[in-house]
């Protein structure tokens, strides 16, 4: 191959050419057209595959202060080549002992830029091969920098996680395991690269508590708020069958270790509500930056009280209704997402922390706090609209978890705020069982002006109503209603009238007037209403049987498949049958009432 | 009391022996421990260790610093102040850590080493705290008292409280809000007033209240029995109380005592016509503060203004002209105002939203120049004060203010070459570096690629023009 030989020897001897003449000038005499020469001359070795030569000649102790000089600018070609060759093809093995040896010889201001220049241009799916393969010569560098390593490290981190934050977080276990783009042991990497700064801090705050020591401290922060915030929150943190080293918590625990170290975990986790945020000019910024650590410390919180990472430095005398309400700020930030992600760890975060109390033991005046009243509104939102069951079954749960927290009083308010806030049948006629469980307690067990007497009475006024009066739709609102009969239904057989300790036997009227009355109208009305409707049916069928399509129901803008008449038929009968139970339930009250009223005129008279 | 000293002396022994000796104190403090429940149940048992060094003990509200060991019954340590190596702060007496400690380090003294037996109710109860307290545990604590202090209600060292009697609930009177106290004013160890009073917040100069009673009412819960620490600038301030013969700068000491309040309605809860009504009378009631130089007063009647018209929506055009108007007079208003308090980034900032809705506005423009002026930004000012002249050449005090701006410029462009002179090469590398972190590595990269060692001409010439 006499060609390529020519060739080679051409891009070697060029090199060759140009470091003889550098060779005998003083480093302050190089010129831009020496540095370009270099550049394009070993550029061509490296296409041409003699990436040894060049080796040879970077090693060659002469050529000292030429690669100091110039080397830095030999780092993107040989990025470039590196990924063209196989993991085990010698002349990659030579390329990376190039960047080892530059990483040793080379000006280190000039080449962290380059490194760092090599980092910013990745994209895609060569981001961690990239960040992988440049942490080290970049950590060495930094190591050697005299001036603003603080700056420079903070650099770095930022950069490093800006390119990994657009890459998808692995979330199942297999995604996990295949790490196809390597970002869990990308992330390991960047945090085995943060390590020797880290010391550097902590040995610097043993021996004193300098200004500059603070940059290097405040740089490392960032970059632990920043890896909270991607890929924590994002990741699935649960321990996972089969996985033996989880890659996203050995990661978390190493940030944390970190936070430990720099003694910023304990103060992030109490001192973050207090406002201790970094003075910006532009209220934007200061916006942008509140929220970012909002995600970030949510995150944190979730880490230690759920997955108990760090909690061995954690003071354990806290109360726990104080780490509730610590904790009430972050669950608030993850409730309102709706990734799911997110969503689970708020859920567990709030599960977890209303484990450590006792039932009961809430006092109702932490109502008097806005996310108190907000999280569990936004539980309802979670468990009415969240397309994930398991999410929806697990917030209703947690939603009775915290009401069962909560005083009598507490309770109490509760449910006057839940009842008039969520919109929700299904959910009020939660509400009102619970009611009934909590008449029930205080008429069996032990007594308590909350559910009994005039509180009450004000209470089953929101209860025992209907909406819109007779007009309301029976169909939508049939389980506030059936639970609301129910809660009647209890009270008038639990609670004789000569005692009436829950106060409903006075207030019997009113109930009358605002409950019975205007639903046996509507159910009438409704009734009327739907059987008309099925008889229309049955007649259009027969007269016109080729176009049953009649209504269509869009789901999220989807259209649902037509329905047909024999499906709209069953829908109205099932309407049908709902009317029936109510009314059986409703005459059975009524029933219940007319005979205790009579019992007692018969006493009486 | 012999044994505490034998105690002492065992505690200083190795770890070998802290097994065992955990549990001689806890049967000393089963033994000996003095009950310090309220409900006399035995819940906290308390055995001092070392008497504290001064008499006095923290007060509710108070911010605490102690040192801890904790142990479980089977003598295993589950944490320790020490083991952090910083002590351990919390307020006190307001439900942050177990019910023990509230109670406990409530009855310690400044210095004092104390143990406590915690029963589980006291404790973490029946839930225990995941993962390192089971379920019932009763613990045991070394406790050491190192310093406590009164609360400082706006981290500004301004008003210092410290809770006598702790309030109900977790509500507090706001601004607007109407409430009924008792108070008592010393000054010097003297009382100079002492009454029972009904007001509204913000306007307890009316009752010769200062403005830093009305501030930590802000603060107070209902019931709530305090003690007032107050530095001269949330007091009488320069110009004294002669009613009181409270002199200038002084010191003040109130004992107050919310007894109850009636919250303020908040801006969602008024409508438009509402708002507007008040908007007037909060106007007057400012400008009667401003005259009188209460400014501190006067910024929270016109700042009412401001939180109710600033952010309404949906106004009629009649409406909307009226609230222009009385937002405009608002933002003016308090620009003198800030003016005054010597507060010029405010003030800018206020004239600057007069401004944007009146933009030839002389009295907006003649402010923000003064305070521009102030600030040392002269060429702004010279600005300001030039727009003034577009809008009404009679303006005499703007043309004197204009000279006024030149001659500043002029003097403080000598100091500054004298100063400044040896200082560009710093501020030079100081630029670099604020550009490497704006436009990314790239610009760094060229520049360290073309030179070494050379200052860029760019950011230099930026700095020189700054300093113009």
């Amino acid at each position: 191959m006499p060609d390529e030989h020519s060739q080679t020897t051409m891009a070697v001897d060029e090199l060759q050419a140009i470091i003889q003449r550098c060779q005998i000038l003083e480093e302050a005499d190089f010129k831009g057209e020496d540095f370009n020469l270099f550049l394009v001359a070993g550029q061509k070795c490296l296409e041409d595959g003699y990436a040894a030569q060049l080796l040879e000649v970077i090693q060659n102790e002469k050529n000292k202060v030429i690669i100091k000089n110039m080397g830095w600018n030999l780092i993107s070609p040989l990025v470039r080549c590196i990924f063209t060759y196989k993991e085990e093809d010698d002349k990659r093995e030579h390329c990376l002992r190039i960047l080892d040896q530059l990483a040793q010889l080379c000006n280190p201001k000039e080449l962290f830029l380059g490194l760092l220049e090599q980092i910013e241009q990745t994209s895609g799916d060569q981001v961690c091969q990239t960040v992988m393969l440049l942490l080290q010569p970049l950590q060495t560098v930094l190591l050697k920098l005299q001036n603003k390593k603080a700056y420079s490290v903070g650099l770095s981190l930022a950069m490093i996680m800006n390119q990994l934050t657009p890459l998808p977080v692995p979330y199942t276990k297999q995604q996990i395991q295949e790490d196809k783009l390597g970002l869990c042991q990308c992330c390991n990497a960047v945090v085995d690269f943060a390590k020797p700064f880290v010391n550097e801090v902590v040995k610097n705050m043993e021996k004193s508590s300098e200004y500059h020591d603070m940059e290097l401290k405040e740089e490392l922060l960032k970059f632990c708020m920043k890896s909270l915030k991607y890929p924590l929150l994002t990741a699935q943190l649960e321990q996972l069958e089969g996985i033996e080293e989880h890659p996203f918590r050995h990661f978390a625990t190493e940030i944390i270790n970190i936070l430990w170290n720099i003694r910023e975990l304990i103060p992030l986790v109490f001192l973050h509500h207090k406002g201790k945020s970094p003075p910006w000019e532009n209220q934007e910024f200061a916006d942008i930056e509140r929220k970012n650590s909002a995600d970030s410390v949510a995150c944190l919180s979730y880490l230690m009280f759920v997955q108990h990472f760090g909690i061995e430095c954690f003071p354990v005398v806290f109360s726990p209704s104080y780490l509730l309400l610590c904790n009430m700020t972050h669950i608030e930030v993850l409730l309102k997402r709706t990734e799911e992600s997110m969503l689970s760890k708020g859920l567990d975060l709030f599960e977890s922390s209303l484990l450590r109390m006792e039932d009961n033991s809430l006092l109702h005046d932490y109502l008097e706090f806005r996310d108190f009243i907000n999280v569990p509104q936004d539980l309802v939102k979670i468990m009415t609209l969240c397309p994930m069951e398991h999410l929806r079954k697990k917030s209703l749960s947690i939603l009775q978890l915290f009401i069962d927290k909560f005083d009598t009083e507490g309770k109490y308010t509760l449910f006057r705020c839940l009842l008039k806030t969520s919109n929700h049948a299904g959910v009020e006629g939660y509400i009102i069982k619970n009611i009934k469980d909590q008449i029930h307690l205080s008429l069996t067990e032990y007594d308590n002006v909350w559910f009994t007497g005039h509180h009450l009475i004000s209470l089953l006024d929101l209860v025992l109503s209907l909406p819109e009066g007779a007009e309301t739709d029976l169909l939508q609102n049939s389980d506030r209603i059936m639970a609301s009969l129910n809660l009647l239904r209890y009270l008038v057989i639990k609670d004789c009238e000569s005692d009436n300790q829950t106060g409903v036997w006075t207030t019997l009227t009113k109930i009358e007037q605002n409950f019975l009355k205007p639903l046996r109208v509507g159910l009438n009305m409704s009734k009327a209403h739907y059987e008309a409707e099925i008889k229309n049916k049955k007649e259009n069928r027969k007269e016109a049987h080729s176009s049953n399509t009649v209504c269509s129901v869009t789901v999220s803008g989807e259209k649902m498949p037509a329905m047909t008449t024999g499906m709209q038929l069953q829908v109205l009968h099932s309407a049908l049958f709902t009317f029936d139970l109510i009314e059986s339930v409703l005459a059975r009250v009524e029933e219940l009432i007319e005979v205790k009223i009579k019992a007692v005129m018969d006493e009486n008279s | 009391m012999p044994w505490v000293q034998c105690l002492c002396q065992e505690t200083m022994t190795t770890d070998e022996a802290t097994k065992t000796e955990g549990e001689v104190q806890a049967v000393a403090l089963t033994e000996r421990g003095e009950d310090i429940t309220p409900a006399q149940d035995r819940g906290v048992l308390k055995i001092i260790k070392r008497p504290g060094s001064e008499d006095e003990s923290p007060m509710i509200g108070d911010k605490v610093y102690v040192h801890y060991k904790g142990k479980l019954a089977n003598g295993k340590k589950f944490d320790s102040s020490r083991d952090r190596n910083e002590p351990f702060v919390f307020s006190l007496g307001k439900g942050q850590v177990i019910k023990a400690w509230d109670i406990g380090v409530a009855t310690m003294k400044k210095g004092e080493i104390c143990y406590l037996l915690c029963k589980p109710d006291y404790a973490y109860g029946s839930a225990g705290s995941a993962p390192k307290i089971p379920a019932n545990a009763t613990l045991f604590f070394e406790v050491e008292l190192l310093d406590f202090k009164g609360e400082d209600l706006f981290e500004d060292g301004g008003i210092i409280r410290r809770i006598k009697r702790k309030g109900e609930g977790y509500s507090n009177p706001n601004e607007g809000a109407t409430v009924e106290i008792h108070l008592e004013g010393f000054c010097g160890g003297s009382r100079f007033d002492c009454k029972d009073v009904k007001f509204i917040v913000g306007e307890g100069e009316d009752h010769d209240i200062p403005i830093g009673i009305d501030k930590a009412l802000e603060k107070m819960q209902r019931g709530e029995h305090c003690i007032l620490y107050l530095s001269p600038r949330y007091g009488f301030g320069e110009a004294g109380k002669p009613k009181y013969g409270i002199q200038a700068n002084a010191e003040l000491v109130y004992e107050v005592t919310l007894k109850s309040f009636e919250k303020a309605k908040e801006s969602w809860e008024m409508d438009t016509k509402e708002k507007l009504e008040q908007a007037a009378v909060v106007k007057e009631k400012g400008t009667m503060y401003f005259k009188e130089g209460k400014y501190l007063q006067a910024v929270i009647q016109y700042g009412k203004i401001v939180s109710w018209l600033e952010m309404e929506y949906g106004l009629s055009e009649k409406e909307s002209k009226a609230s222009d108007s009385f937002l405009l007079a608002a933002f003016l208003n308090l620009a003198m105002c800030y003016l005054k308090l010597r507060e010029y980034t405010k003030a800018v900032e206020c004239c600057d939203k007069a401004l944007g809705l009146d933009q030839d506005n002389e009295k907006g423009l003649y402010r923000r120049g003064e305070a521009r002026l102030l600030m040392n930004e002269f060429e702004l000012a010279k600005c300001d004060f030039q727009k003034v002249l577009e809008v009404n050449p009679q303006n005499k005090a703007a043309k004197s203010q204009i000279s006024v701006c030149q001659k500043k410029t002029k003097e403080h462009n000598d100091r500054d070459r004298r100063i400044y002179a040896n200082m560009f090469t710093k501020f030079a590398e100081r630029d670099a570096k604020e550009a490497a972190s704006k436009t990314g590595v790239e610009r760094v990269a060229e520049k360290a690629a073309c030179e070494k060692g050379l200052k860029t001409p760019g950011a230099e010439d930026e700095e020189a023009e700054g300093h113009v």
